[in-house]
C-alpha cells in the first residue's frame, strides 16, 4: 500500500507529531511525506532523514505558507491519485485538511484512529474515549487522521529518502490568512512534552496558578496544561486545555495538582504512561485513575516539591 | 456535596400517566399544551435550575443577606450571584408560567408549573421565595383587586420587573391576625396612608427589582375589632410617574433582616410603614377573604418546597452513598477489588434511601393530583367539576402543606445520617437542607394550624362534602380492582389504611363534636394518616399503571419495575405508620391535656 | 444574509455512556438525549448574528430520527426562524451528511453555515470541513470569534498553538469551539412560539443522496481500565518517584 502522510510543521520546522503520522502510516505500506508550505526546503530535509520515510514530496509555494485547507486540501487530493492512504496526524492542522480531502475523494475519514488493525481496520475512541470502535473502511482509498497519542515517534535519524518537487492548482480564492497569536513560552509544547503539570480550579486565580505551578514546570522542564475548569475561570489560555475539548495528552509524566479528574478531563489524559495526582481530597476521581497519588494541601506540597528538586 | 437531576422521568409520569381518570378530565382550555411542549418546558426548566440556581446555593447559604444602611435609607443586598440568576429566571418568562396570558402570562397549566416550583425549590429553596411570594401576590390581586389596580400593577408583576410580598404579621400576632394594628387612614385621594410595624416579611426588600408590591393588612379607622376588621391594602415601594415607572419612594423601609436557622439568602424583613400610600384591595373589612386567597396558593407552595429538598437530599445522599467506601456488605464483599464496599450494599442505608425515595415519589403522585384539581377549578367547563376541582384543593391544602413539609424534613434529617459525620459539618452540604427545610413546617401557617383547618373546617364543611371528594375514588379504585390478583397485595394494604381512616374520621367526628379538644388532640395524626393514605392510593394506581406497561412489554422496564419497588417498599415500611396514627387518635386528649398548666 | 445551522441529537453530554454487553455498540436505549454541545454554540451564534442584524433568517437542519425534531425544536425556542428535518433511522456518517448538507445549500443559498466542530458521539470532526470541500467554499473551523465584514467571515480559529485568524469570502462554513460563546436558555415564551415555527420533513432520498455507509463497525469495547495506583505518603516519596521515573 502506497501511504501518503502529512508532514506537521511551521514552516522551519518538522513537528512532533508528524513522527507519530509516519509510523501509523508505515504500519499500513509504504510511506512518502508531503511538505506543503513556503520556503520550507529545510523541513523536506528533515523530514527525508526520517526512519521510515521512503520519499518526500516537497510543495513550496507561497499559497501552502499558512496551511490553507482550501488550497492544501486540492493540492493533496490530487497526489492522492498515486497513493492508496492518506495519514495525517489528529492535530487542528490534520483534522481542518484530511476531511477536506476527503470529500474531495469521495472517501469516509478515518478520525483519530489509535492503532492499525489491519489493512482496512482501525480502532478509535468515541463517546470521548468511553469506548473504543473498531471499524472497517469500505471506500477505495483511506484517509485517516491518527492521533500521536496511538502511535510511538518514528526516529528523526535513519532515513535517506529522496525529494522531489510537486505542484498544485494554487490558490482557491477563498480564503486568505489574517494573523496568528502563538503563544510564545520558553517551555515544551503541551502535546509533545515528556512531563506536563497540570492545574485545575483549586489554584484560585491567575496569579496563584502561575506562581505556584510555573516553579514546578520549570524544575521538571514540563509543559503547562489545565482543566476545562481552570480555562473557564481564567487562569489561563484556552490553548492550555487538557480534555476532550481541548488537547489530548500523553506525556510519560503527568502531574494533575488540584484537578479532581471530570471524566472530560480524564478522556485527555488518561493515556500517559504515568500520571500523579496531588489533591487534598483523596476520593477525588484523578486519584482513582492515578499511579502516584498524594494527599496533601496543593499548596504546602508543590512549593516542599519545587525546593526538594533543587 | 449537593447534587441535583431533576427528576424528569418521574415528572412526566405522574403528568401524563397516573391521573388521567382522576375526574377533573380533559380541559380544553390547556388542549393546545401537549406532552412535547410540557417536555420542552420541563427539559429547559431543569437546565435552567440545575446550571443558575444550585451553583448559588451553597454560596448563598454561606453568605446571606446583607441589611445596609445608606444616606438614602435602608437597603438589602441578595448574595452574590443571586441578582443575575433572577435576571435570566425574569427574563426566561418563568415568573410568569401559569399567569393568565391577559396579564402576559403563559397561561400553562398549574400542573406543569409545580413541577417547575419543584425543581426551583430542589435547586435553592431561598431562590423560590422571592418569585414564590410574587405568585402568591398576584393570586390575591387577579381575585380581589379593581380594574385599574389591576392594569397598573399587574403586568410587571407577572413579568418578573417588580415582585410582591405578603405584610402580616406583626411583633404579637402570628397566627391571630385579629390582635393586628397597622392602621391605614383615607388620604383624599381614594388611596390610604398605613403607618405600622410587620415583621417576618420574606422578600420585604431586596435588590433583585426595581419595584417591590407589598400587600398589607391593616386596619382602616372604624373597623370592627378582631378578624372582621382587617382590610387588605397594596402599597408600593416606589410610587409610579404618570407614566408607569417607579419613581418617589414610598415610606415603606426594611429595618432589619433577620438571622435564622435556614433560608439565609432569603431576606426575612422587619418592615416599617410610615405614612405609606397605599390603595385598598377588595371590600374594607374583607382584607382576610382575600389574605387567604393568596395564603392557599402559598400553603401548596410551601408543600412543594418539602417536596424539592426532599429530592434534593435523596440525591445528595444517594450520591454520597455510592461513593463513600465504608466496611463491607454483611453478606461478603460486594465489590471485592476496591478497598472496602460502597455504604449503599448496607441495609440500614437502603433503609433509609428508600424511605426518602418514597416519600418523594408518594409527595409528587399526590402533587400532580392536587395540580390538576387547581387546573380544573380555574378551567373546567362545567360547574359541577369546578365545584368538585375546588372541594378537592380545600381539602387537599393543608394535607400537602403539612405532610410534605414533615416529610422533606425527615428526607433532609435522613440525608445527613446517611453522611454520618461528614452530613453535620458545612462543607457536604446536605446540612443546609435540614436547616431550609425547617421553616416550611412554621411559615404560611404552621402544621399544627394546618392539622385544626383539615380536622375544624375542612372535615366538617358542607356534612363532609370535601372529605366524600377523597374517599369516593379510593373506595371506588379498591372496588373496581377487587379482583386483580396482581394488584392484590397492594389493594389489600389501601384497603386496611382506607378503613382505619374511616374509623379515625368517625372518631374524629363524634368526639369533636363534643369536645373540640379532642379534635384538636387528634389533628396531627389525622392529617398524617390521610397524607399516607393519599399517597398509598397515588401509589397503587402507579403500580397498576407499570404493570400494564410492563406486561404490554415496555422498553422501560427499569422505570416501571423500580415504580412498583418503591410501592412495595412504601406499603411495606411507611403505610403501617397509619395504624399507629389510628390508635393514637383512638387514645384521646386524657393523657395529653391531663397535667395542670402549671406542672410544666 | 440567511444563516443555516446543524444540530443533531445526540446522547446528553452529562450521561456516561455504557458499551452494550455484546459489544454491537452504546446502549442508547432510554438514554437522555440532548442538542450536541457545539450545535448549541452554533445555534446561539447565528441568534446574536440575527439580533445584530447581520442574520435575516436562520434555518437549522437535523438529519436523524423523527425524535430529532425535539433537537429542532429546541433551537427554534432558542431563536431559529424554520427548520427541515431529514429524517431517516439509518446511522449516517459525516461525509452523507456533509452531502445533505451541500444539497440543502445549493437550495437554500445562505451566507453562512455554521455548525458544531464536531458530535460528542462519534467524535468525527468532519462534517463542515467535507461540507465546505463538496460546496466549494472556505472553513473556518474551532471557531472562537466571527465577525462579518462585508462579504466576509473574519474568523479566529483555537489552534494547537494558540489563534490563528483566518478571512473567508462568503458563503463560507463556520465550525464552532467551545469558548466561541455560551448558549442561551430559552425563554419560555420563545418554547412556546417555537411549536408554531415550520419544521419540513424530507428524506434523504429527496435530495439525492445515498448515505449507505462507508465505515462498518466490527466491535465497540470499553477502554481498558488503568491499574490501581499506590498513596504516595509524603513529598519526599514522590521527589525519590520522579528521580525513579528519570524526570527530576
Amino acid at each position: 500500500m502506497k501511504v501518503l502522510v502529512w508532514a506537521e510543521h511551521d514552516n522551519a520546522a518538522l513537528k512532533d507529531a508528524t513522527l507519530s503520522a509516519v509510523t501509523a502510516g508505515g504500519q499500513l505500506g509504504e510511506v512518502t511525506l508531503l511538505v506543503a508550505g513556503a520556503a520550507c526546503a529545510a523541513v523536506a530535509d528533515a523530514g527525508a532523514k526520517v526512519a521510515g520515510v521512503s520519499a518526500v514530496l516537497l510543495a513550496d509555494d507561497a499559497v501552502y505558507g499558512a496551511g490553507l485547507a482550501e488550497n492544501v486540501a486540492p493540492l493533496v487530493a490530487g497526489i492522492m491519485g498515486e497513493f492508496d492512504a492518506f495519514v495525517a496526524p489528529a492535530t487542528t492542522t490534520g483534522k481542518n485538511i484530511a476531511p477536506r480531502v476527503a470529500a474531495l475523494l469521495d472517501v469516509m475519514q478515518i478520525s483519530d484512529i489509535l492503532t492499525v488493525e489491519g489493512p482496512k481496520s482501525f480502532t478509535r475512541p468515541i463517546y470521548a474515549g468511553n469506548a473504543i470502535a473498531t471499524v472497517e473502511s469500505s471506500d477505495a482509498k483511506l484517509v485517516i487522521t491518527a492521533r500521536a497519542t496511538g502511535f510511538a515517534k518514528a526516529a528523526r535519524e535513519g532515513g535517506s529518502a529522496s525529494v522531489s518537487p510537486v505542484s498544485g492548482s494554487g490558490d482557491a480564492g477563498l480564503s486568505s490568512f489574517v494573523s496568528a497569536q502563538v503563544a510564545v513560552s520558553e517551555r515544551p509544547e503541551l502535546t509533545s512534552a515528556k512531563v506536563v503539570v497540570s492545574g485545575g480550579r483549586a489554584l484560585k486565580d491567575a496569579q496563584t496558578f502561575a506562581d505556584t505551578l510555573y516553579p514546578l514546570a520549570d524544575r521538571l522542564n514540563a509543559a503547562v496544561g489545565a482543566s476545562r475548569a481552570a480555562v473557564d475561570a481564567g487562569f489561563v489560555p484556552n490553548d492550555y486545555q487538557v480534555g476532550q475539548t481541548g488537547k489530548i495528552v500523553a506525556p510519560e509524566v503527568y502531574i494533575a495538582v488540584g484537578i479532581s479528574g471530570a471524566i472530560q478531563h480524564l478522556a485527555g489524559m488518561k493515556d500517559s504512561k504515568t500520571i500523579i495526582a496531588i489533591n487534598k481530597d483523596p476520593d477525588a476521581p484523578i486519584m482513582q485513575v492515578a499511579d502516584l497519588a498524594l494527599t496533601a494541601d496543593l499548596f504546602t506540597a508543590v512549593p516542599e516539591l519545587v525546593s526538594k528538586l533543587a | 456535596m449537593q447534587t441535583y437531576t431533576a427528576p424528569l422521568r418521574d415528572m412526566r409520569f405522574a403528568l401524563n400517566e397516573l391521573h388521567q381518570d382522576d375526574g377533573f378530565g380533559h380541559l380544553k382550555a390547556h388542549e393546545e399544551f401537549g406532552p412535547e411542549l410540557m417536555d420542552a418546558v420541563l427539559e429547559e426548566a431543569a437546565r435552567l435550575c440545575q446550571q443558575v440556581l444550585l451553583p448559588i446555593n451553597r454560596s448563598g447559604d454561606e453568605e446571606g443577606c446583607h441589611f445596609e444602611q445608606g444616606p438614602d435609607g435602608t437597603s438589602v443586598r441578595t448574595p452574590e450571584g443571586f441578582r443575575e440568576a433572577y435576571r435570566q429566571f425574569a427574563e426566561g418568562g418563568w415568573t410568569s408560567l401559569v399567569a393568565p396570558a391577559e396579564w402576559g402570562g403563559q397561561g400553562l397549566p398549574e400542573a406543569l408549573g409545580k413541577m417547575v416550583e419543584e425543581m426551583v425549590c430542589a435547586t435553592n429553596v431561598s431562590f423560590s421565595l422571592y418569585p414564590g411570594l410574587t405568585s402568591g401576590a398576584l393570586a390575591a390581586l387577579t381575585a380581589y383587586a379593581s380594574d385599574e389596580l389591576k392594569q397598573t400593577w399587574l403586568p410587571k408583576m407577572v413579568s418578573g420587573q417588580w415582585s410582591g410580598s405578603m405584610c402580616l404579621t406583626e411583633a404579637h400576632c402570628g397566627t391571630d391576625l385579629g390582635m393586628l394594628r397597622t392602621k391605614a387612614v383615607p388620604a383624599g385621594n381614594g388611596g390610604y396612608k398605613l403607618t405600622g410595624a410587620k415583621i417576618f416579611i420574606s422578600a420585604g426588600e431586596h435588590d433583585l427589582t426595581e419595584n417591590i408590591v407589598h400587600l398589607v393588612l391593616a386596619r382602616l379607622p372604624d373597623a370592627p375589632k378582631g378578624v372582621k376588621g382587617i382590610s387588605l391594602f397594596l402599597v408600593p415601594k416606589f410610587l409610579l410617574d404618570d407614566d408607569g415607572n417607579p419613581a418617589t419612594r414610598n415610606g415603606v423601609w426594611c429595618t432589619a433582616i433577620e438571622h435564622k436557622t435556614g433560608i439565609k439568602a432569603s431576606a426575612t424583613c422587619a418592615m416599617q410603614f410610615e405614612d405609606a400610600m397605599g390603595w385598598l384591595v377588595g371590600e374594607p373589612n374583607r382584607g382576610l377573604e382575600a389574605m387567604f386567597t393568596m395564603m392557599n396558593a402559598e400553603r401548596v407552595g410551601v408543600g412543594i418546597q418539602g417536596l424539592g429538598i426532599g429530592e434534593a437530599a435523596y440525591q445528595s445522599a444517594v450520591w454520597y452513598a455510592k461513593d463513600r467506601i465504608q466496611g463491607r456488605s454483611l453478606a461478603g464483599a460486594k465489590y471485592p477489588d476496591r478497598e472496602a464496599d460502597p455504604i449503599i450494599v448496607h441495609p440500614d442505608v437502603r433503609r433509609m434511601l428508600m424511605t426518602m425515595r418514597a416519600y418523594n415519589e408518594g409527595c409528587r403522585g399526590v402533587s400532580a393530583w392536587i395540580s390538576r384539581a387547581l387546573d380544573a377549578e380555574k378551567h373546567a367547563e362545567d360547574a359541577e367539576t369546578r365545584e368538585k376541582a375546588a372541594d378537592f384543593v380545600a381539602l387537599m391544602t393543608p394535607v400537602v402543606k403539612a405532610l410534605f413539609t414533615d416529610l422533606g424534613f425527615e428526607s433532609a434529617s435522613l440525608a445527613v445520617q446517611v453522611y454520618g459525620g461528614h452530613g453535620y459539618i458545612r462543607e457536604s452540604g446536605v446540612e443546609q437542607y435540614l436547616r431550609d427545610a425547617r421553616i416550611s413546617m412554621i411559615y404560611e401557617g404552621t402544621n399544627g394550624i394546618q392539622a385544626l383547618d383539615l380536622v375544624g373546617r375542612k372535615m366538617s364543611a358542607h356534612m363532609g362534602r370535601y372529605l366524600r371528594g377523597f374517599f369516593h375514588p379510593v373506595s371506588n379504585f379498591i372496588e373496581a380492582n377487587a379482583g386483580d390478583e396482581q394488584l392484590a397485595p397492594f389493594i389489600a394494604g389501601l384497603k386496611r389504611a382506607f378503613e382505619a381512616l374511616q374509623g379515625s374520621t368517625s372518631m374524629i367526628a363524634q368526639r369533636g363534636l363534643k369536645d373540640p379538644e379532642e379534635a384538636g388532640a387528634a389533628a396531627t395524626d389525622y392529617l398524617r394518616q390521610l397524607g399516607l393514605t393519599a399517597m398509598a392510593y397515588c401509589f397503587a394506581k402507579s403500580v397498576k399503571v407499570a404493570m400494564t406497561q410492563l406486561s404490554q412489554g415496555s422498553d422501560e422496564a427499569e422505570f416501571y419495575g423500580a415504580k412498583i419497588h418503591t410501592a412495595r417498599f412504601f406499603f411495606d415500611r411507611i403505610l403501617p405508620q397509619t395504624a399507629s396514627c389510628y390508635l393514637a387518635i383512638k387514645a384521646g386528649k386524657g393523657s395529653m391535656m391531663a397535667l395542670d398548666d402549671a406542672a410544666f | 444574509m440567511k444563516v443555516l445551522v446543524g444540530v443533531k441529537r445526540v446522547i446528553d453530554y452529562n450521561v456516561r455512556p455504557r458499551v452494550k454487553a455484546d459489544g454491537s455498540g452504546v446502549d442508547l436505549a432510554n438514554v437522555k438525549m440532548s442538542m450536541n454541545p457545539f450545535d448549541e454554540i452554533a445555534v446561539e451564534e447565528a441568534v446574536r448574528l440575527k439580533e445584530k442584524g447581520v442574520a435575516s433568517e436562520i434555518v437549522v437542519v437535523s438529519v436523524g430520527p423523527a425524535k430529532a425534531v425535539d433537537t429542532l425544536r429546541t433551537a427554534l425556542a432558542m431563536g431559529a426562524d424554520r427548520g427541515i428535518l431529514v429524517q431517516t433511522d439509518e446511522p449516517v456518517e459525516p461525509l452523507a451528511v456533509a452531502k445533505l448538507f451541500h444539497a440543502i445549500a445549493q437550495e437554500e443559498a445562505p451566507g453562512l453555515v455554521i455548525l458544531g466542530k464536531q458530535a460528542i458521539d462519534d467524535d468525527s470532526n468532519q462534517t463542515g470541513q467535507m461540507l465546505a470541500a463538496l460546496w466549494g467554499r472556505g472553513q473556518g473551523t474551532f471557531a472562537s470569534a466571527v465577525a462579518i465584514e462585508g462579504d466576509a467571515v473574519t474568523v479566529t480559529r483555537e489552534v494547537d498553538g494558540g489563534l490563528e485568524t483566518l478571512k473567508l469570502s462568503l458563503p463560507a462554513v463556520v465550525t464552532t469551539d467551545l469558548r466561541l460563546n455560551e448558549p442561551r436558555f430559552a425563554s419560555l415564551p420563545n418554547i412556546m412560539k417555537a411549536r408554531s415555527k415550520p419544521v419540513a420533513t424530507k428524506a434523504p432520498a429527496d435530495f439525492g443522496v445515498d448515505i449507505t455507509p462507508r465505515l462498518k463497525t466490527l466491535s465497540v469495547a470499553e477502554p481498558a481500565p488503568r491499574k490501581a495506583g499506590v498513596k504516595v505518603e509524603s513529598v519526599d516519596a514522590l521527589v525519590e518517584k520522579l528521580k525513579e521515573l528519570g524526570v527530576a
